[in-house]
């Protein structure tokens, strides 16, 4: 019958650590789309083949280079480019119309992902994980690289949120997102402001995906399974809460770990999807969102 | 505008629009007889024409942007797999059951969002996490469903003598099928209720003050749609002889969603025209680049979304 799985005090570190590291990288996906859905409004549903691209453009520079650490940097950086190219040129007229939105950054996402399946093939690849050694962490053995996903996570989300909170910059954007015309009248460029919020957004998904792909087997629409999980993070953290997409990622990421222990992985996803649901019908503004943050 | 597009225009807007009508239903009759080896791809074409318009009913018409459509679509045909296989039951009680099992979910689904008035981008999420909870589902009902490996399912029967089962008889019936309910459509569209469904979406808030309950119009709608949708469903698993969870997956949402906008929103004869000109496309192309086709598609999509957000109905009408 049912066996009832064993949770000692040594594997539950190590199921803490994999619900920590998994939890980083939806942070990652789930806060990019968060600036960009909190602050401009928009369903940004390219951001998904953002990270696919940022996994196979690391698979690229590998198998020239050999090196993961260059791969990654190149990656980011190119993504980012596009993600900035995209935005300046292609996206802006959007904004003040979310179904359209959708649909123009639904198409873009596409051609991406086909794309990618064009030249790739819709094979999976892998990756080999560039620290492979184990080391000991709170009594448990540890793959070192995932260590270093949490690390990576955690420095992202300080970083930001120190942004957000410290400097000039962060205020503009919390003025943009608390009223454009407002802030356009208090001489803050807010076409910029959108600019740069949607380069930083892509930038995390790039990163995402370039992180996750020594974790994970890279398959063109990769993307697609990471933004529905990230897009109902958000919406329970709280539509452009910052702090929400952190704090609810790290639970999602826990409750993903724990989960597979007790129940397939599929009845946790549903879990997850239904409580989303359920947030978007009673409580639209999440654990952390504020009112006046764009509906 | 170049003048070639100018003589389309005034043919499909003048007195010639009729007798182009009357081509193309007879081009449609007479399919499985100019191409007797298309006809089940026919039949697959007409299929996902009748479930683009059940999809533009909602998008189109009452202006909710759903992602979860192929949940009903595979509903309707995990339906009719389930009572003829599993349940040892006519071919024909699959469709009945197919539209009240999709009308109980989408109300049960529908209410709450329609009723609380969530707003667009809420109700684009909210249909992506049921649309993804639909797809999940399948695999963890094995017992059910089939999990992934579908309901395999041995064909329509025979009536009055002519086996359904045969490509071209199979092509009539869906043919007769799509004719019937797209027209029926097509009159609850142009009747006093698709009238007021426009002007919900011109001016709700003058709507309900004129006693209009709008909730009411759009959950209408919503229900429509979801019943035509598992129907289109329930005939195109007695054509392919499986249901399997790609009928759900978000794949064949994006699918219906390109046809939508290649047809133009909110037409009808568009999307209808559109999925059946794509899936086409889609086998010819396939034969010659079959990796191409979807960048193809994607490409196309992007073209509509920016620069003809009308589709081709709206470059057929032109200005209006």
């Amino acid at each position: 019958m049912y066996e009832i799985p064993l949770i000692t005090a040594d594997n539950f570190i190590t199921y803490a650590l994999n619900g920590l590291s998994r939890g980083m990288i939806i942070f990652l996906v789930a806060s990019g789309l968060s600036l960009i859905f909190g602050l401009i409004g928009l369903i940004n549903f390219a951001h998904g083949a953002m990270l696919a691209l940022g996994g196979y453009g690391t698979y690229i520079v590998i198998q020239a280079t050999g090196n993961f650490w260059l791969g990654l940097v190149i990656s980011v950086v190119l993504v980012t480019v596009l993600g900035f190219v995209l935005e300046r040129k292609v996206l802006y007229w959007l904004y003040d119309e979310p179904l359209l939105g959708f649909l123009g950054t639904f198409g873009l996402g596409l051609v991406i992902e086909e794309a990618l399946a064009v030249y790739f093939g819709s094979r999976s690849y892998t990756i080999q994980s560039p620290l492979s050694e184990s080391i000991q962490v709170l009594g448990v053995t540890y793959p070192s690289y995932r260590l270093f996903v949490i690390l990576v996570g955690a420095v992202v989300a300080l970083g930001i949120g120190l942004l957000l909170t410290r400097t000039r910059l962060g205020l503009e954007i919390h003025a943009t997102a608390n009223g454009q015309p407002t802030a356009e009248i208090l001489g803050v460029d807010t076409a910029r402001i959108y600019t740069l919020t949607f380069v930083l957004g892509t930038a995390l998904a790039a990163l995402a995906g370039a992180l996750t792909a020594p974790i994970t087997s890279m398959y063109p629409t990769i993307g697609l399974d990471y933004i529905t999980m990230a897009f109902l993070v958000i919406i329970v953290g709280g539509m452009g809460s910052f702090k929400g997409s952190f704090v609810v990622s790290m639970i999602v990421g826990q409750i993903i770990a724990f989960g597979w222990l007790l129940t397939a992985p599929t009845y946790v996803r549903i879990l997850i999807f239904a409580a989303a649901m359920v947030f978007i019908l009673y409580q639209p503004r999440g654990f952390f969102g504020k009112p006046e943050v764009h509906e | 505008m170049s003048d070639t597009l100018t003589n389309v225009r005034e043919l499909a807007q003048g007195t010639t629009r009729r007798p182009l009508f009357a081509v193309g239903a007879l081009l449609l009759l007479a399919v499985p007889i100019l191409a007797p080896s298309q006809s089940d791809l026919a039949t697959e074409a007409l299929i996902f024409g009748l479930f683009a318009i059940s999809v533009d009913i909602v998008l189109g018409y009452a202006g909710l942007l759903t992602l979860a459509p192929a949940a009903f679509f595979g509903l309707g045909a995990y339906s009719v797999a389930k009572v003829v296989v599993d349940y040892g039951q006519s071919f024909w009680l699959g469709f009945p059951v197919a539209i009240v099992l999709a009308l109980i979910l989408a109300f049960i689904v529908g209410y709450v969002p329609i009723k609380r008035r969530i707003g667009d981008v809420y109700f684009v999420l909210f249909t992506l996490a049921f649309g993804a909870i639909a797809y999940d589902f399948t695999f963890v009902t094995t017992s059910v469903t089939g999990g992934s490996d579908g309901l395999g399912f041995f064909g329509p029967p025979e009536v009055l003598g002519i086996d359904l089962g045969g490509s071209l008889p199979y092509y009539y019936f869906t043919l007769l099928t799509v004719a019937v309910f797209g027209f029926g459509l097509y009159v609850l569209i142009k009747s006093d209720y698709g009238d007021v469904l426009h002007a919900t979406r011109q001016n709700e808030l003058r709507m309900r003050y004129l006693g209009y309950d709008t909730n009411r119009e759009l959950m209408i709608a919503w229900l429509v749609s979801a019943a035509i949708s598992a129907l289109a469903g329930a005939v195109y698993v007695g054509s392919v002889g499986i249901a399997s969870p790609s009928l759900i997956s978000f794949a064949l949402t994006g699918d219906v969603i390109i046809w939508i906008i290649v047809g133009g929103t909110g037409t009808l004869l568009g999307p209808f025209a559109a999925a059946i000109g794509l899936v086409f496309m889609q086998e010819l192309l396939q034969s010659v680049w079959l990796e191409g086709y979807r960048l193809l598609l994607g490409i196309l999509f992007v073209v509509f979304v920016f620069a003809l957000p009308d589709g081709l109905m709206g470059l057929i009408r032109g200005e209006e």
